[in-house]
């Protein structure tokens, strides 16, 4: 059954959504840009980083855009000073919350939170940083997990679980100190259900998952993979 | 028991059930829930049970549950059959003897009685126990019972829990019955829809509407699910109504999965709750025997299951997304909505969840309609709701109030106010997602609308009450440590920005806060409330927000001056005395070297502190007493007058002359600056002293023809012999400071001519000011206002006093003046409008009062003052008064009664507060606050016009000495700051080696009290009545200190 076309506008302009579709999704088909950082074309919108947040007339809450379904003759607004400061906030935030300390990063110049904070123009950060004391799990034969500069995004546990169907990751612990794990929160190259497949590597926006044997800046990622067998997964369906 | 399948097995267990309730033998209750066992009624229980069974009598035992007063816990209910139930609070379990043995021949245990019952409402039928008994109060009269509506509590703490056989005596499972007869859900529905019952459970969501989704999605398989996951702190009402009445919970979710047409149900408790948990199982066990729940319910072949899931007591699982994820057996952490649980609910399947307390108000309205219900509550929050009000009231407990009362009512009726006598400061409603309410608005209304208004929500009904010593940046601190960890972690507003509003409160709460903190935290919270992915994100900011709304000041003294008030954040205080003096004078260290044998330097210890301390020895207020930790041990420890006997064993003896020179030895090199201070009262004086000390040339200007202002000219010699004082000047004047007398500014002391002879004044006069009040008669001879009195007494210049004098007030000045006149010969009598304990006089000093032949009446206001022909005082007029609302003060107004006493008298002293003259500061630059006060910064004490400081009454209104003098001190520092462009303060104080170790014995004498002269031989005579300790007493007072200035003690 063919879904439903609707519209909506973004920004002041007229366009056409699918019902079901997510603002996010009806932005980016009509090239408009909403910073996210926990979304990955392809797989679940889980709404866990609060970047893509946009404002609807109508309802006096910000809404996430990528987990908000659009609905016909919705409004968003996807700029305002107040969602730029609130953007700004979520960056430093998480440059505070961890070690991200670039100039050493194998993804430095690659990493999606080093991008969205400059394109935010987040040139500094007001709050104090946290300095964690964290490990980096190098048991994996082939890969590195560093704990300093995982922003909790979920999506290597996401694409394992949706993609791969491995289900090797998963969070533990509340709060600030949650933690990815893998397995029974065994060390990653102990982890039995792990089929060293690597798309968690490439799914990371951050230097946390990364190939070993990579020095500073070498960690080239690519999505496009992911998201394209997902989207035929999504047509053959 | 056999299965209920018609009416006629419905009405046989409803008898049975009955015969328990009000069985024809004595009976008796015991309260069990968890709030009666933790103050030991399974004890009562079992010491009741052993003596039944010794003794043979026949007497129904049995238990219930909590009637809310956790305040008079154990509760006990007896009843001698055909009579009320009377309830008997705080029972021991060795009363049980005598109770039993009462019990027996028809009597009550008088000494133990709370209130009776004679017959009750429970909704679902009334119980009439019986009328007797006059001289016991009815329970609706008790105060923490009055205006409260018991209609969710409606079967608590009078029916056992754990017997399903009195739940259907009082009516249980007869809405249930109806519905099922009726056979028409839809109308149900309806009458939910029409009673506007809203969630109980914080949102406030329209319980019908919520059904309507339920009922009309399409599904296989619909769940309806209890939220009984409680995890407020300080909140346990649904603990209460879950161990008290399980099966009008029970009862609710059928007829709930009757309309929606769901058979499955769910009790999400929390596995905290044991005996929530244990009363459940058993009352679902019961119902399923009895037919009530499973197949072909009382044989009218509805299908409903009921399943208990213990959650592990996560807060986050509060939230329905996350409590659905616990159910299915992952963890707790909520998902983005839509899509709703109706929709898309537990294992996939359209759900509703429900607070406890909604699914307690099913049942009423089924039975008795919507409109009986709307009949109770606002208009748009009808019904009750239980709210537990804990903290700093005198009587806490669960309290069910129809939604709309204001917060006064349950804060002063209600919970009679503050526990210890303390002011109240605020209400936290709603836990750790709400906000505080500040006294000044204790008018709002409880309900959905009003406390959201106010940055609140009314969230599960917990009500916090706060007082003076609690530290509200402590209080956001605390309730943002628990969301910060109750935080799943998974959205970045919640899970980093609650822990970084974390990290800085600790750092204000810790003196290492800037002002900048505030703007971040104001502008992180609301960027955690906007932004959090779920309810316990968005709603976790409240605190702060709300407190940094309503409590600024407190947020900025903590961060500028580093000073907590209520005492509470450790590093920012030496000892509790030091917090509370204004002065802050480092009590344990004067103590502790006096204890060392060190009498000088005990000396320059206090006088650096507080340059008039025989004066401050004799008159201060002592609010340093009033949180000395000794208190938990006996009584506070008598700091000021050991430091009064010490400061008179220098200043007044030979050993004045080196000590004067020892003091000016500290003196910093001269600055050449001039300031020139108007006013020679204790704020002037104690600039003064700092001032010059600090190296500056100080003159001293004040209207009187001699220093030391109220101490001088309206305290009593009796009180504070003028020579004291004298030697204390002495000292100041030997420091260089320079005195002016008969020169009163604006007049002889143009601002403009101050403005260019001197670098910085300092304005701190006294409230010279008599208020007047309006009072017909005022305009007769012998009607005199208190300070002038005192002063021309002071200067001793005749007063023409009749024999009998009235004194209108209650503060210092009114018992000043009526010992004064006492000592004149007259008799005396204080009227005060209020009660004993809200006078503002010390309390020594009244007690004194009556010794000396006082008298005072209370409640009573002048009405007006009568005079014979020459126009002289011939009588007073008084009416009596009677204690109305609470005001914004906490205290209750006195409202006038109509009733006019007479009493003859010949003079009338009006001491009914006084006020500054501020004439002169009209068009001189000096910008006046409402109420005639000079407007200043808080801290740095600058008035609007450059150069200009000012402190003191001048700036507070009349205060009392110490007061003054904490501003003196604060100018000089502001003062010295600015003139010379550095700190230079600390450079005054010299460090001392003394013992840092608490007293591994301290003394254990009770607080020694001064001598004093015997009542008879003070009236009458201007000798000082109260003469100290003697030396011996000074030194064991000191011993009795605990030095909690210590922090760290190295164990050896
Ligand atoms: S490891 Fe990478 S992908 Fe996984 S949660 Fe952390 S930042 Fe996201
Ligand atoms: S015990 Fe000593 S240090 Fe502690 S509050 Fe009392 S006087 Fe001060
Ligand atoms: S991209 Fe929408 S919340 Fe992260």
């Amino acid at each position: 059954m063919a879904k439903k076309t609707i519209s909506i506008r973004i920004d002041g302009e007229l366009v056409n959504a699918v019902e079901g579709q997510s603002i996010l999704e009806a932005a980016r088909a009509s090239n408009k840009t909403i910073p996210t950082l926990c979304f990955l074309e392809g797989l679940s919108s889980v709404g866990a980083c609060r970047l893509c947040m946009v404002e609807v007339s109508g309802v006096d809450r910000m809404l996430p855009a990528c987990t908000t379904p659009v609905q016909d003759g919705m409004s968003v607004t996807t700029t305002s000073p107040k969602l730029a400061r609130y953007r700004r906030i979520t960056i430093e935030l998480l440059l505070v919350e961890r070690n991200h300390v670039c100039a050493v990063c194998v993804s430095n110049g690659h990493c999606e939170l080093q991008s969205m904070a400059t394109s935010l123009g987040v040139t500094n950060v007001r709050f104090a940083y946290n300095y964690p004391k964290l490990p980096v799990d190098l048991s994996h034969p082939r890969f590195v997990l560093d704990h300093n500069r995982c922003i909790l995004c979920t999506r290597c546990v996401r694409v394992c679980a949706e993609l791969e169907g491995a289900h090797v990751w998963d969070l533990t612990n509340r709060g600030i100190h949650a933690r990815i794990i893998s397995d029974l929160n065994q060390k990653w190259g102990e982890a039995k259900s792990c089929t060293n497949c690597g798309k968690c590597v490439q799914a990371c926006p951050t230097g946390a998952l990364a190939e070993k044997g990579k020095a500073i800046e070498e960690m080239v990622k690519s999505t496009e993979n992911i998201s394209t067998i997902m989207r035929r997964r999504g047509v053959e369906a | 028991m056999p299965r209920i399948e018609d009416i006629g097995a419905f009405n046989n267990v409803r008898e049975l059930g009955l015969a328990k309730l009000v069985p024809s033998v004595p009976r008796i209750a015991i309260g069990m829930g968890t709030c009666g066992r933790g103050n030991g009624a399974e004890g009562i229980y079992h010491a009741f049970a052993e003596m039944i069974e010794r003794s043979g009598v026949d007497v129904y035992l049995t238990s219930v549950g909590c009637f809310g007063a956790c305040h008079q816990e154990p509760l006990v209910n007896v009843r001698v059959p055909g009579n009320p139930l009377v309830m008997l609070r705080q029972v021991q379990a060795n009363d049980a003897g005598r109770i039993l043995h009462d019990l027996q021949a028809g009597n009550i245990t008088h000494d133990l009685v709370y209130c009776k019952i004679e017959d009750w409402d429970h909704i679902t039928t009334n119980i009439r126990y019986g009328h007797a008994y006059p001289e016991i109060p009815a329970w609706s009269d008790i105060p923490f019972f009055k205006g409260q509506r018991k209609i969710v509590l409606r079967n608590c703490g009078l029916i056992n829990p754990d017997d399903i056989e009195e739940y259907i005596a009082v009516g249980g499972y007869q809405a249930l019955y109806k519905a099922l007869i009726d056979g028409r859900p839809e109308g149900i529905l309806e009458q939910l829809k029409a009673s506007k019952l809203r969630g109980r459970g914080g949102a406030g969501y329209l319980t019908g509407n919520k059904w309507e989704f339920l009922s009309k999605a399409k599904s296989d398989q619909k769940y309806i699910i209890c939220n009984a996951d409680e995890g407020d702190p300080g909140a346990y009402m649904n603990r209460n109504e879950i161990e008290s009445d399980p099966h009008s919970l029970i009862e609710g979710m059928i007829i709930g999965g009757y309309v929606m047409g769901a058979t499955e149900g769910i009790i999400y408790v929390r596995a905290e709750y044991p005996l929530a948990v244990h009363r459940l199982n058993r009352a679902i066990a019961q119902a399923r025997e009895y037919g009530i729940l499973g197949e072909n319910i009382l044989g009218r072949g509805f299908k409903f299951n009921l399943q208990l899931v213990e959650g592990a007591g996560a807060f986050v699982c509060g939230e329905e997304t996350a409590l659905i994820a616990s159910l299915e057996g992952q963890a707790g952490r909520p998902r983005p909505r839509p899509p709703f649980p109706a929709q898309h609910g537990l294992w996939g399947k359209p759900s509703n969840i429900n607070n406890v307390e909604t699914w307690y108000n099913v049942a009423p309205i089924v039975l008795k309609g919507p409109a009986w219900f709307t009949e109770t509550g606002s208009a748009k929050s009808s019904g009750t709701k239980v709210f537990s009000l804990v903290g700093k009231v005198r009587n806490t407990g669960l309290v069910e109030m129809p939604l709309g009362t204001p917060l006064k009512t349950f804060i002063y009726d209600i919970g009679e106010g503050g526990a210890v006598g303390r002011a109240i400061k605020s209400v936290q409603t709603g836990g750790p997602s709400g906000g505080c309410i500040p006294q000044e608005m204790f008018d709002t209304a409880v309900d959905y609308e009003s406390l959201a208004q106010l940055g609140s929500i009314m969230g599960s009904g917990g009500m916090v009450v706060m007082d003076e010593d609690n530290c509200m940046v402590d209080v956001a601190r605390y309730f943002i440590e628990f969301t910060n960890s109750e935080s799943c972690g998974k959205c970045v507003p919640c899970r980093v920005g609650l822990n970084k509003s974390l990290r800085i409160l600790n750092r204000i709460t810790t003196g290492a806060g800037t002002t900048r903190h505030l703007d971040i935290l104001d502008e992180l919270s609301r960027y955690v409330r906007d932004c959090s992915l779920c309810g316990l994100g968005q709603t976790a900011p409240n605190p702060v927000l709300t407190m940094v709304r309503h409590f600024r000041q407190e947020f900025e003294d903590h961060i500028v001056s580093r000073r907590c008030q209520a005492g509470v954040c450790a590093e920012l205080a030496l000892s509790p005395c030091e917090n509370s003096c204004p002065l802050h004078m480092n009590i344990p260290r004067f103590l502790q070297l006096y204890k060392e044998n060190r009498l000088e330097e005990a000396f320059e210890s206090i006088i650096m502190d507080n340059p008039l301390p025989c004066s401050t020895g004799r008159v201060c207020q002592h609010p340093c007493d009033k949180r000395c930790r000794r208190q938990t041990m006996d009584d506070s420890v008598n700091m000021r007058e050991v430091h009064r006997y010490i400061a008179d064993n220098i200043l007044l003896s030979d050993k004045f002359e080196p000590m004067a020179e020892r003091i000016a030895g500290r003196k910093l090199e001269p600055t050449g600056r001039k300031i020139a201070i108007v006013g020679a009262g204790p704020t002037g004086l104690t600039a003064a002293f700092y001032l010059a000390l600090l190296g500056h040339d100080v003159t001293v200007y004040d209207h009187m023809p001699e220093a030391g202002g109220m101490l001088r000219f309206a305290l009593p010699e009796y009180r504070l012999p003028k020579a004291v004082l004298r030697r204390e000047i002495e000292l100041i004047e030997h420091l260089g400071v320079k005195f002016v007398f008969n020169s009163r500014i604006g007049f002889d002391l143009p601002l403009n001519e101050l403005d260019d002879r001197f670098d910085s004044v300092f304005i701190a006069i006294g409230t010279w000011k008599e208020s007047w009040v309006y009072l017909p008669g005022t305009e007769l001879k012998g009607v005199y206002p208190a300070l002038p009195f005192l002063e021309q007494v002071s200067k001793k210049a005749p007063v023409q006093l009749g024999r009998r004098v009235a004194v209108i007030g209650g503060g210092n000045a009114a018992i000043d003046s009526a010992r004064t006149a006492l000592r004149a010969g007259s008799e005396v009598t204080v009227v005060y409008r209020r009660e004993r304990k809200d006078m503002p006089a010390i309390e020594e000093e009244t007690a004194s009062a009556e010794e000396e032949g006082a008298k005072i009446m209370f409640l009573a206001a002048p009405h007006r003052i009568i005079g014979d022909a020459k126009g002289n005082v011939r009588a007073i007029e008084i009416e009596k008064t009677k204690l109305g609302e609470y005001d914004s003060s906490g205290r209750r107004k006195p409202v006038p009664t109509g009733e006019i006493l007479r009493f003859e008298c010949d003079s009338v002293i009006l001491a009914v507060g006084e006020t500054v003259d501020l004439d002169f500061a009209k068009a001189s630059g000096l910008q006046i606050r409402d109420g005639g006060r000079i407007e200043v910064n808080r801290f740095s004490l600058e008035t609007s016009r450059p150069k200009f400081f000012a402190g003191g009454d001048v700036v507070t209104g009349a205060s009392n000495v110490s007061n003054a003098m904490a501003y003196g001190k604060q100018a000089a520092r502001a003062i010295d700051e600015q003139l010379m462009d550095a700190k230079r303060w600390d450079n005054l104080f010299r460090t001392v080696e003394y013992e840092q170790r608490p007293p591994d014995c301290p003394s254990d004498s009770r607080r020694h009290k001064p001598h004093e002269l015997s009542a008879q031989s003070r009236v009458g005579s201007e000798e000082e009545v109260v003469l100290g300790l003697t030396p011996e007493e000074a030194l064991d007072e000191a011993c009795r200190c605990l030095r909690c200035d210590v922090k760290v003690v190295s164990v050896r």
